[in-house]
C-alpha cells in the first residue's frame, strides 16, 4: 500500500512539472493580434491566409484561436467580463449596441478613411454595420442574406408560381399543404417555420414587412398599432389557423427546419447561402431559391449578421487593423468564403455567372436589413422573442399580447 | 449465494438485466448506427433503421483529418489526473471525518456541500480571471485544477458515507494488533473499503472526462478534450452528424474498457479484515 | 450505527487529513464563490458599467415578484423530484440486479455505463432527435407498434417537453445509482445474511433488516448529492428545448444562465443563483443532519 502512495505522490510531482507548461514565447520586436473566430466546417483551416498575411507583413503574427459556434458567444463575453478579449474577433451586428455603450469597440472610421480597399466593398455593408452614433466599428468580413428556399419539383407538378406577395405566399403555401397517401395524415407542409432561437428572421419577413417597425423615423415603437398586431396574428396563423407549418413548428430550429426540407416534409423555407450545398447535395436540381415575398408595406429579410471588430482594449490597433482590412481585399476574401460559405463582401467579386442561390442572395441586397441599434436585441433575439412565439404559436398569449411585451422590452 | 432454479433465473434476474442493458444502450446503438450512415441518407423521406450503404468515412475522417488521437489523450490524461490527485486528497479528508470527531467537522462538511450547490457557470468569469492571472490558461493543470474543485467536495461526502458503512472495530483491532493510527488506516480500512473509493475514482474520472463547460473557456488551441471537438461539429448553419456521432460512439469506449478492468476491484476483500465474533 | 471516535486529546492528525482538500477549494472556489454573491447584491449589467453600484436586496425583491421566477421554481421542484425518485429506483434495481452472480456480470457491469459516460452534448443531441416530431427514431417505432398514428412533437409540445427531458435525464444518470449502490452492496459483510437466514428471516426480511440499513449512509449521500447535481444542471434542457416551448422547461438554473449570457444581466443572474442555492440548502436540511447526526452516536 504504501508504494502505491508513493508512486502516486511521484506522479503527482512529474505531472504538475509537466503539465504547467503554457505560454508561448514571443520575440519582444513582434507585434502578435489574437483573433477568434468560427468556421462551421470543422476541417477548415485559416493557415493558408494567415501564412499570406504573415508573409506580406514581417513583424506581425496572427494568433488565431477558433471557437466551435456553440461556446462562441459566451467565450467571447467571458472574455470581456474578465477584461481579457481578444484583439479582432468576428462579432454579431445586435451586440454593437451593447459593446459601444460599454467602450468595448474601437472605432475605425480614421483607419477606413486610409484604407484601399474600402470603395470595394458594397455600400450597402457600410449602411448596416455603421452604428447610430455614425461611427463604423465593424469590418466587412462576409455577407449572408436570407431568401426563400422552394421545391421546384413541387411547383411544378401543382402549376406554381413563385409567389411575390404575401397572399400569392399564402396561397401557395396552402396548396402545398397536402396528403399525399390518402392515410389522412399531411405529409407535405407548405412553409417550414422556425420556431425556435434564430427564427425572428422568419418572422421579421411577414411582420415587419406588413407594418410593425421596432422604431419609426421619430424613434416611437410601431409595434402595437393595429397594423403590427394584424400582420402578428397573420403569421401566428399561418401556424394556428392555416396549418401550413409542420406541429413541430414550436419547437423547430435550423437542424430541423432543413432536415424537413431534405426529407420533403416541407416545400418552401427561408434561409441562406449556408444550407445551399447541403441541400443541393440532397435535392440537386429540385430545390431552388428566390427572394422572400414582399409584405404589405415592402420587403424585409434579414442581412447577416456578424462581422470582424476590433476591441478597444486592444494593445496593437495597427496591425490589428491591417488583419482586419486584410480579410476584406478581395482575392483574400474570397478565400475566407470559401471556408465559410458566404458570400463575398467585394463588388469585384460580385460573379456574372452566379448560381440560382447566389442570385437569389444579391436580388435581396437592396431590401435586407437588420435589427435596430438597441441593447435589449441581443436579449429578445435569444431568449424573448423565441418565449413569446412559442406561447402565441400554442395559443397561451395572443398577437397583441405577444407585441405589447416585446414594445415593453424595448422600451426599458 | 444459493443456486435458484432457471426459470427464476431467466425470470428474475437474466430478463430484467437485458431489458435494463437495453434501454442503457439503445440510443448508444443509434449514435452508432447514424455515425455509419451516408450524409445523404440521414433524412430520407422513407425511414430506414439501418443504412443501405454503410461507411466508415466519418470514423476516418476523425482520425485523418481531425486529429482525434490527440483529443482522446488530453482528455485520458485530465481524467486520469483528476482522478488521481482528487483519491489522493480526499481519502485522507474523508477518513478523517469519518473516524475522527475533532472540532469543526460538521462545519466543515457543511461548508463542502454549500460548495457545491452553488451553480458552476456563475464561477466561469471570476474563474477565468484567476487562471489568466496565473498564468495557467490553455494547459491541463488548469483543468485538473478546475474540476477538482468541484469533484473533491462530492468525493468527501461520498467515500465519507462509505468509511461510514465500515465498522470501526476493525480499526481498533488493528491497532489492538499494533499498527499505528495511520497504519491502521492504510493496512486495514483501506482494503475494505476499495469498492468505494474505487467507485468513487470512477465517478471523478467520468465527471472530468464529460466536462465541457470549463474546457471550453479555459483552453482554447494546446489543450482539446473530446467534449471540445464535439461541440465542434455543431456549427452555426449545419451540424456535422456524421462525424458527431462518431465521435460520440469512440468517447465512451476508453471508459467502458478501462471500467472493464477494473470492475473486479468493486468487488470487497471484506474477509481480508472481517472481524470475528 | 455507531462511530465511536478514534480521536486522542489534542489531535492534529484529522486536521492534517483534511487540510489539503480545504486548501484547493478554498484557493479556487471561494473567491469566485464570495464575487457572485457580491454581484447578486449589485446592478451588474454587463454593458451598463456605469450604473454598476450595490442595490441591496433590490434584485431578491425583483425575483419574489417576478412571474417567470415563480414558474421556474415550481420547474425545478418537478425536475428534480422527477428525476431523482427515478434515477434512484432504476438504479437501485440495476444495482441488487448486478450483485448477484450470472455470466457476463463483467460486461452488463460495464455498458450500464455507457449512458453516464456519453458527453451530454451527444446525449442531448440524440435525444432530441430520437424525439424529433417528423423523423424522430422514438415516433417510428410508436407508429410502427401501431400505438400512434401521427407524430408526436414531443419537444413542441408544453405538455410533453419537460417529461421528455426527464426521461433523457433519468436514462443519463441512473448508472450513477447503479455504480455507487453496487459499491455499497459489497462492503455488506456476507456473515450479516447468513446469520438473519439462520434466524429464519425471508429474503424479502433479510432485504429490509441488512441490505437497506447497511446501505443507508450510501443511499442517504448519493441522493443528497445527485439532487444537488440535477438541480444545477442546465446544459441538456439548453440544447434540447433552450428553456421552450414559452418558458415551460425554464428551470432556475436554465434562467439564471439566460439571464447572464443571454441578457447580460449578471447581477440578477447572480441573485438567482444565489436563490437556487437558499433552495437547495432548505431542501436538504433534513437530509444533512440525519447524515451529520447518524455519524455523532
Amino acid at each position: 500500500m504504501k508504494k502505491v502512495i508513493a508512486l502516486t505522490l511521484v506522479l503527482l510531482i512529474v505531472g504538475t512539472f509537466v503539465f504547467a507548461q503554457g505560454g508561448r514565447d514571443k520575440a519582444d520586436d513582434v507585434e502578435v493580434v489574437k483573433f477568434w473566430y468560427h468556421f462551421d466546417n470543422p476541417e477548415t483551416a485559416l493557415n493558408p491566409l494567415i501564412e499570406k498575411f504573415e508573409a506580406e507583413n514581417p513583424g506581425i503574427k496572427i494568433e488565431p484561436e477558433r471557437i466551435s459556434w456553440d461556446t462562441y458567444n459566451q467565450k467571447l463575453l467571458t472574455a470581456i467580463a474578465g477584461g481579457y478579449p481578444p484583439d479582432v474577433a468576428q462579432v454579431k451586428l445586435w451586440w454593437q449596441p451593447q459593446l459601444v455603450e460599454m467602450g468595448a469597440l474601437l472605432p475605425l472610421d480614421d483607419y477606413i478613411a486610409n484604407w484601399d480597399g474600402k470603395d470595394d466593398i458594397h455600400d450597402r455593408i457600410w449602411e448596416l454595420t455603421r452604428h447610430s452614433d455614425g461611427k463604423q466599428y465593424y469590418m466587412p468580413l462576409q455577407m449572408v442574406i436570407l431568401y426563400l428556399y422552394y421545391r421546384a419539383d413541387m411547383f411544378e407538378e401543382l402549376g406554381l408560381e413563385v409567389p411575390k406577395t404575401r397572399e400569392e405566399f399564402l396561397d401557395v403555401a396552402k396548396k402545398l399543404t397536402r396528403d399525399l397517401d390518402g392515410d389522412g395524415i399531411v405529409d407535405v407542409y407548405g412553409f417550414g417555420i422556425r420556431g425556435a432561437r434564430g427564427g425572428h428572421d422568419w418572422w421579421g419577413t411577414f411582420v415587419l414587412s406588413s407594418g410593425a417597425e421596432f422604431f419609426d423615423e421619430h424613434g416611437n415603437s410601431k409595434l402595437t398599432t393595429p397594423e403590427a398586431i394584424a400582420a402578428n396574428q397573420w403569421f401566428i396563423d399561418l401556424y394556428r389557423k392555416h396549418k401550413v407549418s409542420p406541429p413541430t413548428t414550436p419547437s423547430d430550429g435550423f437542424v430541423e427546419v432543413i432536415a424537413n426540407m431534405k426529407s420533403g416534409k416541407t416545400a418552401m423555407t427561408i434561409h441562406h447561402l449556408g444550407s445551399a450545398a447541403e441541400l443541393e447535395a440532397v435535392l440537386g436540381d429540385k430545390i431552388s431559391a428566390a427572394p422572400v415575398p414582399r409584405g404589405t408595406e415592402g420587403y424585409w429579410t434579414s442581412f447577416g449578421d456578424e462581422e470582424n471588430a476590433i476591441f478597444a482594449a486592444t494593445e496593437v490597433p495597427d496591425a490589428a487593423f491591417k488583419w482586419a482590412s486584410f480579410l476584406a481585399e478581395a482575392e483574400n476574401n474570397a478565400i475566407w468564403q470559401k471556408s465559410s460559405g458566404q458570400v463575398s463582401v467585394n463588388k469585384s467579386n460580385a460573379s456574372a455567372d452566379a448560381d440560382r442561390f447566389l442570385k437569389a442572395t444579391t436580388d435581396s441586397a437592396e431590401f435586407a436589413g437588420v435589427l435596430p441599434a438597441h441593447p435589449g436585441v441581443s436579449e429578445f433575439v435569444e431568449s424573448l422573442w423565441p418565449a413569446l412565439m412559442q406561447q402565441a404559436f400554442a395559443g397561451q398569449i395572443t398577437s397583441a399580447e405577444m407585441m405589447q411585451a416585446i414594445e415593453d422590452h424595448f422600451a426599458k | 449465494m444459493r443456486h435458484t432454479h432457471p426459470l427464476r433465473l431467466i425470470l428474475g434476474t437474466y430478463l430484467p438485466i437485458i431489458l435494463i442493458v437495453l434501454f442503457a444502450i439503445g440510443p448508444y446503438i443509434w449514435t452508432f448506427i447514424s455515425s455509419i450512415t451516408p450524409e445523404t441518407a440521414l433524412y430520407q423521406a422513407e425511414f430506414r433503421f439501418f443504412p443501405e450503404q454503410p461507411t466508415s468515412e466519418n470514423y476516418t475522417r476523425l482520425f485523418t483529418k481531425l486529429d482525434f488521437t490527440s483529443n482522446i489523450l488530453d482528455s485520458l490524461m485530465v481524467a486520469f489526473f483528476t482522478a488521481i490527485l482528487g483519491l489522493a486528497i480526499t481519502v485522507p479528508a474523508s477518513y478523517s471525518f469519518s473516524r475522527y470527531k475533532f472540532k469543526g467537522r460538521n462545519q466543515l462538511l457543511m461548508q463542502f456541500l454549500i460548495i457545491n450547490m452553488f451553480p458552476i457557470m456563475l464561477l466561469i468569469v471570476p474563474l477565468f480571471i484567476m487562471m489568466r492571472v496565473i498564468g495557467i490558461m490553455d494547459t491541463h493543470l488548469a483543468l485538473i485544477v478546475a474540476y477538482s474543485t468541484f469533484t473533491i467536495p462530492f468525493s468527501v461526502w461520498m467515500l465519507t458515507s462509505f468509511f461510514n458503512a465500515i465498522p470501526i472495530d476493525l480499526d481498533k483491532a488493528a491497532q489492538i494488533d499494533g499498527c499505528s493510527r495511520l497504519g491502521a488506516m492504510f493496512r486495514v480500512v483501506l482494503p475494505v473499503a476499495m469498492p468505494g473509493i474505487v467507485s468513487t475514482g470512477i465517478y471523478i474520472f467520468i465527471t472530468a472526462w464529460n466536462e465541457y463547460l470549463y474546457a471550453a473557456i479555459l483552453t482554447s488551441s494546446k489543450v482539446r478534450t473530446i467534449p471540445i471537438a464535439l461541440q465542434n461539429m455543431i456549427g452555426e448553419f449545419r451540424i456535422e452528424w456524421g462525424l458527431l456521432t462518431a465521435g460520440g460512439v469512440l468517447s465512451a469506449l476508453p471508459v467502458i474498457i478501462l471500467f472493464f478492468f477494473i470492475q473486479k476491484q468493486l468487488i470487497t476483500g471484506m474477509t481480508a479484515g472481517a472481524v470475528k465474533g | 450505527m455507531g462511530q465511536p471516535s478514534l480521536r486522542k486529546k489534542r489531535d492534529l492528525l484529522p486536521y492534517a487529513l483534511v487540510t489539503p482538500a480545504l486548501a484547493i477549494t478554498i484557493a479556487i472556489i471561494f473567491l469566485p464563490m464570495f464575487q457572485t454573491i457580491t454581484y447578486s447584491f449589485s446592478h451588474y449589467v454587463l454593458y451598463k458599467p456605469q450604473e454598476k453600484g450595490f442595490i441591496g436586496l433590490e434584485n431578491f425583491k425583483t425575483a419574489f415578484t417576478d412571474p417567470l421566477f415563480a414558474s421556474s421554481l415550481i420547474n425545478t421542484f418537478i425536475w428534480i423530484v422527477g428525476i431523482i425518485v427515478f434515477q434512484f429506483l432504476l438504479g437501485f434495481a440495476t444495482a441488487l440486479l448486478l450483485n448477484r452472480k450470472f455470466p457476463g456480470r463483467g460486461i452488463a457491469r460495464s455498458l450500464i455505463l455507457i449512458p453516464w459516460v456519453t458527453p451530454s452534448v451527444i446525449t442531448a443531441l440524440m435525444w432530441r432527435w430520437m424525439y424529433d416530431g417528423n423523423h424522430g427514431l422514438i415516433n417510428q417505432l410508436l407508429s410502427k407498434a401501431g400505438l400512434i398514428k401521427e407524430f408526436i412533437p414531443f419537444l413542441a409540445q408544453t405538455s410533453t417537453a419537460m417529461g421528455s427531458i426527464i426521461v433523457a435525464l433519468i436514462w443519463q444518470g441512473f448508472p450513477f445509482f447503479a455504480i455507487m449502490l453496487l459499491a455499497g452492496l459489497q462492503a455488506i459483510p456476507e456473515e450479516l445474511y447468513e446469520a438473519a437466514e439462520i434466524d429464519g428471516a425471508t429474503r424479502i426480511q433479510q432485504f429490509f433488516r441488512v441490505t437497506i440499513p447497511m446501505l443507508k449512509p450510501v443511499i442517504l449521500t448519493t441522493v443528497l448529492l445527485r439532487t444537488i447535481w440535477v438541480a444545477n444542471s442546465l446544459d441538456i434542457i439548453l440544447i434540447m428545448t433552450g428553456g421552450g416551448p414559452g418558458y415551460s422547461t425554464y428551470t432556475l438554473p436554465v434562467y439564471s444562465y439566460i439571464k447572464a449570457y443571454k441578457g447580460m444581466d449578471f447581477g440578477y443572474s447572480a441573485t438567482l443563483a444565489v436563490l437556487l442555492t437558499i433552495l437547495l440548502m432548505i431542501i436538504v436540511a433534513g437530509y444533512v443532519r440525519n447524515i451529520l447526526k447518524s455519524q455523532e452516536d
